[in-house]
């Protein structure tokens, strides 16, 4: 049975987050042959072509700057009202932090079900059926949403996104003024992120992440040649930031960031439980350690035993290498 | 200042974890249920408040079935909120619906003053992170997610507070009543002293019954299964010579086993 969704896109400067151009696979999958549509909120004129050409069947686009602001009382408006339009049964989103706050607003404006870190998802005529990693990575929940509607926030790096069509499909203007806020607040002002390099830590497909093991912040560069290397985001252990190596927002972990990338790369890490739950669900997980008995051998699956500062640059050479001969 | 926390009973890190008989759910067959995470971070962020602003309230919320709930409401009583309310579930049997959530403690919060609704940026163990802005739009206020530094201005009446997205830390500043789903208070979570464990165990909770609740559409999402990953096997070891030869090996099994390369 074919239903209509609707995916919501998250912009960035540069374009769209890379989870939401993962929405539109899964969103293909509930839609069951049905339309998918796209609707973008300030996004730039890269965000809208991205979009536009990355298997949406149609696009609905607000420009207002506000959009910007990330208000959920002018972005839940407009988001119902492309559903209404497209009759959408289905909403996706990206499950970053702010694809969570729309969901859970969406699912009682809407009066939907509604689920995030969606990783898997199977339409039914019963529902649709999706899983999410809980507990810490530590085991998976399998949901069903009953109908009649349904948003889903979609776990970064879960469903690859479609192939960009050559053909742009039809882009239409939200007809509607943008929403006034009806809500108190204010946002005044902002304080952008270090130029940090390369991709972003929770949505990041590879990780590199140091820890205690580099010994000193001097080393750390070491992790940080690898990862660019890898074109990889750069993570850290506790021991590291708390040790002020590198800053809070490097830490993975129970109380850092919990991330799930295709590939995990840990080094000189131990691999304490707190450390564990914020990566456990990474596809495949590497660790390089001293030590053999350290305990993240035994979630990894591949283990290097030796010298960091042997090993690291001799992969780094290895990895640029493979990359340059394609 | 009028502050309400919402917190959610959570088994314990003991807990063994395996799937209940009926493999829906998490077996919670002798489970301890605590003050979890982000939730604890939200009981301290509001005492912080209440000893900030003389003549504060903090009164705690909490839906669920009453066993386990009381159990967390008597431990954040312990902890030096003012009130506790238990929020009666009805038989949830295997509901997962974020909107009866929102709607249950929406109804409940609606019956106490508040300048302030602090709840945790993510449950211990559904980590859904819906509830924060599911209850505000329940309520019709503000809410946020992912909320850090957050602090009062009692002559302006203002709450300022971050809000970090991909970019970098947006800084927002909202007059109450506002929802905030708290991601870090940027401390250590007080523990309670013995005398308030006793004293919070004869404490009366406020109850609001299901009579009281308006309908809840608990069948609209529902449990089906819970299931453990198969458990790793260790890892495949790396023999080599030289560290070249170890990158080798590893780049090639990225490439060819795994197929993870970039
Ligand atoms: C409430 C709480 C919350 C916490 N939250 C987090 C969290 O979010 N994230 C987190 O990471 N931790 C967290 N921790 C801390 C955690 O328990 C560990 O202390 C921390 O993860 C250890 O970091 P590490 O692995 O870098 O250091 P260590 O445990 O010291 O490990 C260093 C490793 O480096 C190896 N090594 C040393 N030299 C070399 C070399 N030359 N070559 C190769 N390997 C080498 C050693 O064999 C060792 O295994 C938390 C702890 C608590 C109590
Ligand atoms: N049953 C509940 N009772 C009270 N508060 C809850 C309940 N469920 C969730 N919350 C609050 O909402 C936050 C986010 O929950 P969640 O959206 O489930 O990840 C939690 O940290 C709690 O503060």
């Amino acid at each position: 049975m074919s239903r209509s969704v609707l995916v919501v896109g998250e912009p960035r400067p540069t374009g769209l987050v890379p989870a939401s151009r993962e929405a539109v696979a899964a969103a293909r999958l509930a839609a069951e042959g049905g339309a998918v549509a796209g609707v973008l909120l300030g996004g730039s004129p890269e965000a809208v072509t991205e979009f536009s050409r990355g298997g949406v069947t149609g696009l609905w686009v607000g420009s207002d700057a506000s959009y910007a602001e990330r208000r959920i009382d002018r972005w839940v408006p407009a988001i119902l009202a492309a559903a209404k339009s497209t009759e959408s049964e289905v909403i996706v989103l990206a499950s970053t932090g702010f694809g969570r706050e729309l969901a859970g607003a969406l699912a009682v404006a809407w009066d939907a079900a509604a689920a995030t870190s969606v990783t898997e998802l199977t339409p039914t005529d019963e529902g649709l059926f999706v899983a999410m990693p809980v507990l810490g990575g530590r085991a998976t929940s399998k949901l069903r949403l009953a109908g009649p509607r349904a948003v889903v926030a979609i776990r970064p790096n879960a469903f690859g996104a479609p192939a960009m069509s050559g053909e742009a499909a039809p882009v239409e203007s939200l007809s509607a003024a943008p929403p006034t806020p009806t809500l108190a607040g204010r946002r005044v002002g902002f304080e952008a992120n270090a130029a940090s390099q390369g991709p972003d830590l929770s949505s990041a497909s590879i990780v590199v992440a140091g820890g205690r093991g580099l010994r000193a912040p001097e080393n750390f560069h070491l992790v940080e040649e690898l990862a660019e290397a890898l074109g990889a985001a750069v993570g850290a252990s506790r021991a590291v930031t708390d040790a002020g190596w590198k800053p809070g927002t490097y830490q993975v972990g129970q109380t850092g960031r919990s991330v799930s990338p295709q590939l995990y790369i840990a080094v000189g890490i131990s691999g304490a439980i707190q450390h564990l739950v914020g990566m456990m669900s990474s596809r495949v997980i590497v660790a390089i350690n001293s030590d053999p008995g350290a305990p993240i051998f035994k979630i990894a699956d591949y283990g290097v035993v030796g010298d960091l500062f042997l090993l690291l640059p001799a992969l780094t050479a290895e990895v640029r290498k493979a990359r340059a001969s394609g | 200042m009028e502050i309400v926390v919402c917190v959610k009973p959570v088994p314990d890190a003991e807990t063994k974890l395996r799937p209940a008989p009926d493999g829906r759910t998490l077996d919670l067959e002798g489970a301890k249920f605590v003050l979890a995470g982000y939730d604890e971070s939200a009981v301290e962020q509001a005492l912080l408040l209440k000893d900030a602003v003389p003549g504060s309230t903090v009164r705690v919320v909490s839906f669920g079935p009453p066993g386990r709930t009381e159990e967390v409401l008597r431990a954040a009583l312990a902890l030096g909120c003012d009130t506790a309310t238990l929020v009666e579930s009805p038989p949830l049997a295997h509901s997962a619906d974020v909107r009866s959530v929102a709607r249950a403690l929406a109804a409940a919060v609606k019956k106490l003053p508040h300048d302030l609704v602090l709840v945790g940026k993510q449950s211990g163990d559904s980590e859904a992170g819906m509830l924060p802005t599911a209850l505000a739009q329940a309520l019709g206020h503000p809410g946020f997610n992912g909320a850090v530094e957050l602090k009062f201005d009692p002559t302006q009446k203002l709450f300022t507070f971050g809000r970090a997205s991909e970019a970098g830390l947006e800084r927002w500043e909202c007059p109450g009543p506002v929802v905030l789903g708290l991601q870090q208070a940027g401390n250590d979570p007080r523990t309670a002293k013995l005398q308030n464990i006793l004293k919070s165990r004869r404490a009366t909770l406020d109850k609001v019954s299901l009579a009281e609740l308006p309908t809840l559409d608990v069948a609209g999402a529902t449990a089906e299964a819970f299931q453990l990953p198969p458990p790793r096997t260790g890892a495949k070891w790396i023999e080599y010579k030289t560290p070249e030869e170890a990158a080798t090996k590893l780049v090639r099994l990225l490439k060819e086993e795994a197929k993870v390369f970039p």
